[in-house]
């Protein structure tokens, strides 16, 4: 009987929604009954592939970029402990909550056409600020590297606490620098904390909305846009076509989870990657 | 060794002054009337006066609140009564509980709000009331949080043992779930709702999806005074920045403590 409540909230909010998308999916947005018309269309138009290409290749870099950030940040907050990592941390968590529309209004402060960096490059002679134009994807990647940074940090840094100051002195006293300690023993032993760490930046970065649409609207094709657009959209709605989309970006999720967790197992049992 | 150190806090300097950069910029051009130099001119707090006299906005942090209290009250009663089923009569069905509740976590915002809409938007009852489908929305997004958090407040006791003991001494289970296990583990229940309302507080996805602007939170307001006026913006900008601080300092603080203990 106590179960009931939950089980209503889950059902009408979370299961049945999702299952009606699924099956909308499949239905077509002019007549009637089951069609794969949807993935076809996505499949042939060139504004889906590019939003499903732009897609993966904005989450790749802005994932890339973050992790090696938060590696060096983790690395460093594991080797000091002081007052600074201290601080650090705050920071992390701080800016942590630092997404959305707050984020992309500062973004327009900084790097928009009339912004701070904007005049400070006029005023420098230094070009690559003063003609710096954020609305594009070079300038969405920027903004969606910054909220990786602290996300993939705080994820990171429990980790280092599993590298073990003997096996630093081990490599040392075989001879070995600090980069091959890195290179042959604290990166493939952090490698699974590392690739999940990837795969959340990944879907975070997939499903990243508010940011974009604060500062692009529509102007931008990527599948969270083009997904809000097929439902919301100013015209008239295609929940099928956005079915078939959000059904795209899931399947993508769950691409990119199975993918790291085989990779992790891999390193979790030893394998030499080179 | 010494050299080493000065890298390793070079680094961690650098990495928060790009962090802060961005927030530093814009709360000092919240504070200034002009800035076409590289050094702002006239120091003012008149757009901060402006937006606080501005009544709409004060209604936006209003609703805001009931966006918060609401769906969080919700979402905590229903996954601990939810728990107390699943650790005191069925274990076994811990393993689906936990499944429902991570579900939102991969699907976020985007997906869950299209299809909340495309579910609901045609339903004639009160599911069809954009107000309902968005606390709904937002009891589900919250739900790994709020799980995960109780979660580990009963980790941290033993459950059974104290079930047990209660029962022993003549309570019944339900007394013993809400008079025993759930004040023991409160701290880890508001810990986790601070970061739900962490969450629910940065929302715009949602909000835009199901409510289209009709009602209007502090994200809202943000993005539409934005567009028309930077200034005001900033100002705005800058209490929204200055309250998810103050969530994030509570939560911090309280997670400390807990540790400590």
């Amino acid at each position: 009987m106590a179960l009931l409540p939950f089980l209503v909230v889950a059902l009408l909010y979370e299961i049945i929604p999702l299952i009606m998308v699924i099956m909308n999916s499949f239905q077509s947005d002019a007549g009637t009954g089951i069609t794969l018309e949807n993935y076809q269309t996505i499949a042939e138009k060139l504004l889906y592939q590019k939003a499903i290409f732009n897609s993966i290749r904005i989450s790749l870099i802005s994932s890339l970029g973050g992790i090696v950030v938060a590696f060096l940040g983790a690395k460093a907050i594991a080797e000091s402990k002081g007052k600074i990592a201290n601080l650090f941390m705050t920071i992390l968590n701080m800016v942590s909550n630092f997404a959305g529309v707050p984020l992309a209004f500062a973004y327009m402060v900084l790097l928009g056409n009339a912004g701070f960096m904007v005049h400070v490059g006029q005023k420098l002679g230094i070009s690559a600020l003063a003609d710096f134009n954020l609305y594009t994807s070079d300038g969405m990647s920027m903004i969606y590297i910054y909220f990786q940074i602290p996300l993939a940090t705080l994820l990171l840094v429990p980790a280092f606490a599993g590298i073990r100051k003997e096996w630093k002195e081990a490599v040392a006293l075989l001879g070995g620098k600090e980069g091959l300690f890195w290179r042959k023993v604290g990166i493939p032993v952090l490698m699974p904390e590392i690739l999940g760490t990837f795969s959340v930046l990944f879907a975070n970065a997939l499903a990243a909305y508010a940011t974009v649409y604060a500062l692009m609207m529509n102007n931008i094709s990527l599948l969270p846009i083009q997904i809000a657009g097929s439902y919301v959209g100013e015209v008239k709605t295609r929940p099928g076509l956005g079915g078939a989309l959000s059904v795209v970006m899931m399947v993508l999720m769950c691409l990119m989870i199975l993918l790291t967790n085989r990779m992790s197992r891999h390193f979790q049992k030893g394998g030499n990657p080179s | 060794m010494k050299k080493k150190t000065k890298a390793t806090t070079f680094l961690m300097v650098l990495i928060m002054a790009y962090l802060l950069l961005p927030l530093v910029v814009t709360i000092v051009y919240s504070l200034f009337q002009k800035w076409t130099d590289i050094v702002p001119e006239q120091f003012s707090l008149g757009s901060y006066v402006i937006i606080l006299q501005d009544k709409e906005f004060l209604l936006c942090i209003v609703r805001t609140l009931a966006a918060c209290v609401i769906p969080i009250g919700i979402t905590v009663c229903i996954i601990l009564l939810a728990m107390f089923v699943t650790t005191v009569y069925f274990p076994s069905l811990d393993k689906y509980v936990q499944i429902i509740c991570m579900i939102p976590y991969t699907i976020q915002g985007v997906i869950l709000s299209v299809s909340i809409l495309s579910a609901y938007i045609r339903a004639g009852s009160f599911l069809g009331n954009r107000l309902v489908m968005l606390f709904g929305a937002y009891s589900v997004i919250i739900m790994p949080y709020i799980y995960q958090g109780i979660k580990n407040g009963m980790s941290a006791i033993n459950v059974k043992v104290l079930t047990e003991a209660a029962e022993m001494l003549g309570a019944a289970r339900m007394y013993a779930f809400f008079r025993i296990i759930v004040p023991n583990i409160l701290s880890s229940i508001v810990v986790s709702a601070l970061l739900a309302v962490g969450i629910i507080f940065g929302d715009y996805v949602l909000v835009r999806n199901l409510t289209g602007t009709s009602f209007q939170n502090m994200q809202i307001y943000l993005y539409q005074t934005m567009k028309s006026d930077s200034t005001k913006a900033s100002a705005v900008f800058v209490i929204i920045m200055l309250i998810t601080c103050l969530i994030t300092a509570v939560t911090l603080y309280l997670k400390n403590k807990e540790r400590e203990k």
